[in-house]
Parts: C-alpha cells; structure tokens; sequence
C-alpha cells in the first residue's frame, strides 16, 4: 500500500483552488496514517463544513461530512459507539475554533482518543473571504477591509489549558515536521490535536500582499519560531518579535483518556 | 525511477519549484490544452530518490510529492529493457 492506495482516485482532481494547502496536508496525514500502518476499514474521517472539510471525501475510507462545526461531536458518537475505529478529524478554523469551539474545548476536557487535524487558513475561504477567529491582527478579508482589529485565537493554547494529550502546530510548509507531528498524534493515546497553518492563495493570500501561492509559502518559512527557541528566547530576556508564529509540539501529557481500546 | 507530473492533475501552483533541493522543477512556459502551465523537469535524473531509492528501500526525499496540494508528483518504475531478437541475415 502506498499513499496513492488512498485517495479516490475518480475523485480526483480535487476541487480546491490552484496552490490551496489543503492538498499537502491531506498528503502529509495519508503519510502518517499509512506509516502508523491502519486498516482502510478500520479507519474513519470525520469534517465539518469548510474548504478543509471535503478532504474526507478524496480518501477512500468511510467518512462523515457532518453538520457546521459538529464534526467533533459526531466523532465522539464513533468513537464511543465503536471504540475499535480510528478516527482522524478534518476540520477548519471556522468549523473549530468559531462555530464548534464548544464542542472543541468539551473534547480536550473529556480527552477522547481522536486525532484532530485543524486546517487553518486564517479565513472562510468557502464562502468568500470573511473573516475568521484566527485572521491575525491587520489581515485584511470581505468583513475587515481595514485591517482586522481583534486579536487572533490561539488554538494550542486553547488545547493545552482545556486538557488535550497532545498539541502541536506547523505550516504547509513544513511537510516533514507536520508528517512527524500527526503520526504522533495518531500513536498517542487520547486527544491530538495538530494544527496546521496552511495558505489560501484566492481569498487570503491575494488581499494581503501574497500576490503568488509562493510569497505565502516564504512567509511560513522566515515567521516561524519553534517553541523550544521561544522559551530559549524569554530566559534570555531578549523579545520575540509579535508576528512570529509559535511552531513545535506544545504538550506531550498522559492524561486519562476516554475511549482508549482496552 | 523515473519522476514524472500528472498533467491532469496539476494546477500549477509552482509549489514543486520552490522546495526541491535540486532544482529539478522549473516553471512551465506554455500553457496545456487546460489553459494549465504545468512545470517543466529540468534533468530529472539527478533526483535523489530516482538513483538512490532502491538502494536504501525507502523513499528519500519526497518533498515535492508531499508538498504537492493536487498530488500530481510521482515516481515511475522504469521498465526493463525488453531483449529483441533481432534475426541477422547474411
């Protein structure tokens, strides 16, 4: 089996746009889960609504598209119906962070054995570049054409406080890293939660200053800090810059978990 | 091992040109019949995973098909070369 043995293959192309990086987080997730050696029967995909939400329907396993910002709840039901499943959540900034954000933080607290893969492009690219939880300070989108005036949402640190097993963050640039990242989250027993900053070059990247799918790509390459030089940083005393983007794995715990086969 | 780009599947993001070591990727300069200006291979056989692949048994690099967004990047086995007979008349 490889990677390819994965995807639908009369599904494909995909329709997400031209440089989306929707496509290279599928990649890297079909990577770990085909290394951590899962049965396609055995496995779920579970989404949301959203741009990020179609990728279950390009892999060839059993998947639920569910309802704006439930799939967590729905993921819950699998698991604890049939705790044999392995079961990897698809879902985007605005699925999770705005619409579900309870269901997101009663997740972390009852620490269900899932795998949840954010896909956050910073904006709802779906449905026309409104502005999302996790648009930075000054991104520009359709309802913040000057600039978006309200601090962006932290996802990991959201994560981390409401007691999920395991957190990180990476980018679609960092293929390799974010591969190692989610097959982590798979081994581990309990919540995973990897969130991946990824580029969306029609809605976001073109209405600030990202003219090609490229310039989105290098901004991910020279703003991230990994969290160990972070800290590093701060012992110094010396500033971290406030446009760096924290990258790294957050927390690694063993808290009690729910659904963990016996 | 040969690397090869799926023309009905690339969306020609150039991602591919970006990332590789080698250079390998360079941007296309004519549009296909999709109205898609698919990369072209510069030498592709200086890829590492093409020569070394077999040796190691594992994939090598890679990070052009992992970072492909529409899984256009492949490897092809090449295909032994068939011996002919070739009937010598005198």
């Amino acid at each position: 089996m490889s990677e390819e043995d994965w995807l639908r293959q009369d599904r494909l192309p995909h329709i997400f746009c031209a440089g989306c990086g929707n496509g290279t987080v599928i990649n890297c997730t079909l990577s770990a889960v085909e290394q951590i050696g899962w049965k396609r029967q055995e496995t779920v995909f579970v989404s949301g609504i959203g741009c990020s939400s179609r990728a279950p329907g390009y892999i060839s396993t059993d998947s639920l598209h569910t309802t704006h910002g439930r799939a967590l709840a729905f993921a819950t039901g699998i698991k604890l119906a049939n705790p044999q499943l392995n079961i990897v959540v698809f879902t985007g900034d605005g699925d999770l962070a705005a619409i579900g954000g309870n269901h997101f933080i009663h997740a972390c607290r009852r620490n269900i054995d899932l795998t949840v893969v954010c896909l956050n492009n910073m904006i709802y690219g779906m449905t026309g570049g409104q502005g999302s939880p996790t648009t930075p300070m000054g991104g520009l989108s359709t309802t913040t054409p000057y600039g978006s005036g309200e601090p962006a949402f932290d996802l990991c640190g959201l994560a981390t406080a409401a007691g999920a097993n395991y957190v990180a963050r990476w980018t679609s640039y960092h293929v390799r890293e974010l591969t190692r990242a989610i097959l982590t989250g798979l081994e581990n027993p309990g919540f995973s939660f990897i969130e991946s900053l990824v580029q969306c070059p029609t809605n976001y990247g073109r209405r600030n200053r990202f003219k090609q799918v490229a310039d989105q790509i290098e901004y991910f390459k020279s703003h991230t800090i990994l969290v160990e030089k972070a800290a590093r940083m701060k012992e110094k005393g010396e500033m971290i810059p406030p446009e760096m983007i924290l990258a790294g794995e957050f927390v690694r715990r063993n808290r009690p978990a729910l659904g963990v086969r016996p | 091992m040969r690397l090869q780009i799926d023309e009905r599947r690339c969306k020609g993001c150039n991602l591919c040109t970006l990332v590789c070591p080698y250079r390998i990727f360079k941007p296309g300069k004519r549009a296909n019949r999709r109205g898609i200006v698919v990369p072209e291979l510069d030498r592709p056989e200086r890829c590492a995973n093409c020569r070394l692949r077999h040796l190691y048994g594992r994939t090598l690099c890679g990070t052009c098909q992992m970072i492909c967004p529409d899984q256009a990047i492949s490897w092809k086995e090449d295909e032994e070369p068939v011996p002919k007979k070739v009937a010598i008349e005198y």
